[in-house]
């Protein structure tokens, strides 16, 4: 009987089939709308997630402000002191910084100069195009090893592997020159919300602070979160200890985790409010549906009486029309599905991200065509199921 | 022994149209035994529809007692209105009431669907009956295809083919030419001599005169019956 009815409705649409492309819009809006942004919605929090977990999600970071109150305070041993003071924090590593300019005999190149410990690597997910890192033992003895970003080893060595070469540290405005031995080359990484990894080179944490710059402020404290902890609830306790030595002005922290948590809500919410949007179509569409299928009903009133004298019973006429509804909407819904990926992935290429296809999306949407179906298809397969036999046959 | 497939009791039909009151039927009541070919004459108005659309089970009585297969239809619902229009009882109607969008074959298909009937069982039946009719050959054609007396036999194979206990035809010749509308009482005639009751509406005298059997009806009373 399901079989019948869906091929009566099928023959009903063929039938007019202007007047069914027109109801359908609204249903094909909708549900476009849906699928595009819940698509949207999975591809921002995909990408914009991915990003981010390229700082690593178990990582917070702490940074210094230089002020009268910080004054002497962010030395190296503070991460001890800070380690101490909270639980879950499986490693602090601090890092300082400043700007650096490198010469080898054709090329010369600025870039930002880290002094980081030898775990630097491992916490920041960085892997080796050629070459390694440096060892724990050459930053005890401060070795003049240094590890190139990409495209700076690009810049200073364009034809040939730059691991094993010289390259020229320049430093200050008095232009002291020191001589580093290049042992590491970085794979590409993408560029996290604080760090541009390509564009910096690593040198070993004591080389930094006793052999260059004579100056022993950290300008980051990177901390590694014990497998298990909260990042929220330990930067909260972070803060908290932070806020108790240098006041709130004197450090900010920042975690990729953190960060990304609050892009998905936005996106999330983001998603929710523009869905709300789409349901409204939904609803002029679903009212759409009303009206075909009114019009539908009053144009087969004597087909109705045809088919209710041959024997149908009220309720197998409200199942046909039912059907016939839930037709169109899955119709509709299909189609909505169709222009709503095409449209996503239109924005999501103008956006320059990486289409992620939200398969909920598809059922969210059949789902709601079809109960919009079912919903604004009841009242008009109620009538023609009420309809007085004699009266309908009779209807010319 | 001749067992009784319609019975009217004192059956009353009325129409109450703002404070006017149409008695349409006022006590008719009547017995039809299988295997009878019954006419039923009068002028217009005289309640002829009426009294067909009550014992189709279409519409029901104001009062009165009506019986078909000997079973009492007072106070059923409209789905069990509903099965004993299918099972029991084949319309033939004037204007013949085909499904314009459908062939002849799934016009004759549909009460078997309603029936609940295998779409194999559901075709091999409707063929036998636009067989019995002699429109085999026309089963792929759409009632806009098919003359006004082809479209007729397409009815009454509809009628036949769920088998029912009852043939109701009102005025199935009314919009047919005379020659045609003398072959489709021969198709009633032939399917009365297969055993099958036949209770049809005219006023064409001589058309009347063909059953063993004739009511009069006058202003929704039986004034005359032979
Ligand atoms: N739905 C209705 N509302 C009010 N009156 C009705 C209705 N249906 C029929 N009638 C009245 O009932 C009476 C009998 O009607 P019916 O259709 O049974 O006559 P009939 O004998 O079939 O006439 P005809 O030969 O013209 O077909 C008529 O007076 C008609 O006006
Ligand atoms: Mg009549």
């Amino acid at each position: 009987m399901f079989w019948e009815n869906f091929k009566l409705a099928l023959d009903a649409m063929r039938t007019s089939k202007l007047r069914t492309a027109l109801s359908l819009l609204g249903i094909v809006i909708g549900v476009g709308a849906v699928v595009a942004i819940l698509n949207l919605g999975s591809s921002v929090t995909e990408n914009i997630t991915g990003s981010l977990a390229q700082g690593g999600s178990d990582i917070i970071s702490v940074y210094p402000t230089p002020n009268e109150r910080t004054k002497g305070v962010f030395d190296i041993q503070f991460s001890d002191t800070l380690m101490n003071s909270t639980d879950g924090i499986q490693t602090i590593s601090p890092v300082m910084s400043s700007r650096a300019t490198l010469r080898t005999k054709e090329n010369t190149a600025t870039s930002s100069m880290l002094g980081c410990e030898s775990t630097y690597f491992d916490t920041q997910n960085i892997t080796f195009d050629t070459g390694r890192g440096f060892t724990a033992q050459q930053n005890i003895d401060s070795n003049q090893v240094v590890v190139l970003g990409s495209d700076i080893a690009k810049t200073l060595f364009p034809e040939s592997s730059a691991v094993g070469k010289n390259v020229t540290f320049i430093m200050g405005d008095d232009g002291i020159m020191h001589t580093f031995e290049v042992i590491g080359v970085l794979d590409e990484k993408e560029q996290s919300y604080t760090m541009s990894y390509n564009n910096s080179v690593y040198i070993p944490l004591n080389t930094y602070s006793r052999r260059l710059i004579n100056n022993k402020v950290v300008s980051t404290y990177i901390i590694k979160l014990k497998s298990g902890y909260d990042t929220e609830v330990v930067s909260d306790q972070i803060n908290k200890f932070m806020d108790s030595i240098v006041g709130s002005d004197g450090y900010e922290t920042f975690s990729p985790a953190m960060i990304a948590k609050m892009a998905s809500q936005v996106t999330a919410s983001l998603s929710i409010f523009l869905a709300a949007i789409a349901g409204i179509s939904l609803l002029v569409g679903g009212i759409g549906i009303m009206n075909i299928m009114l019009v539908s009903v009053a144009e087969r009133t004597k087909e109705i009486g045809i088919r209710k004298a041959l024997g149908a019973s009220p309720s197998v006429i409200r199942g046909q029309f039912i059907v016939e509804a839930l037709t169109l909407t899955l119709v509709g819904g299909i189609l909505g599905i169709i222009f709503g990926c095409i449209l996503s992935y239109a924005v999501v290429n103008i956006a320059g991200w990486t289409l992620k296809l939200s398969y909920n999306s598809f059922i969210i949407a059949v789902g709601f065509s079809m109960i919009v179906g079912i919903f604004f298809g009841w009242y008009p397969a109620m009538m023609a199921s009420r309809l007085d036999p004699i009266e309908a046959l009779n209807y010319e | 022994m001749s067992k009784s497939v319609i019975y009217l009791e004192n059956v009353k039909r009325y129409y109450v149209v703002g404070d006017f009151c149409v008695k349409a039927l006022d006590g008719v009541s009547l017995n039809i035994n299988r295997g009878e070919f019954t006419s039923i004459m009068g002028p217009s108005g005289s309640g002829k529809s009426t009294m067909m659309n009550l014992i189709g089970c279409l519409d029901t009585a104001t009062s009165g007692l009506i019986k078909i297969d000997g079973e009492s239809t007072k106070g059923m619902n409209e789905t069990e209105l509903a099965y004993i229009r299918n099972k029991k009882v084949g319309f033939v109607f004037q204007q013949f009431n085909l499904l314009g969008r459908k062939t002849a074959l799934s016009n004759v298909e549909t009460p078997l669907l309603y029936a609940g009937i295998s779409p194999k069982r559901r075709k091999e039946m409707a063929m036998d009956a636009l067989e019995i009719v002699g429109l085999k050959d026309r089963m792929k054609h759409k009632p806009t295809e098919l003359s006004g007396g082809q479209k007729q036999r397409v009815a009454i194979a509809r009628a036949i083919v769920t088998d029912p206990s009852i043939i109701l035809a009102d005025e199935p010749t009314g919009a047919l030419d005379t020659k045609t509308g003398g072959q489709i009482m021969e198709l009633f005639e032939s399917l009365n001599l297969q055993g099958r009751t036949v209770v049809f509406v005219t006023h064409d005298v001589k058309l009347g005169n063909m059953c063993n059997r004739q009511i009069h009806l006058r202003d929704g009373k039986i004034v005359e019956e032979y």
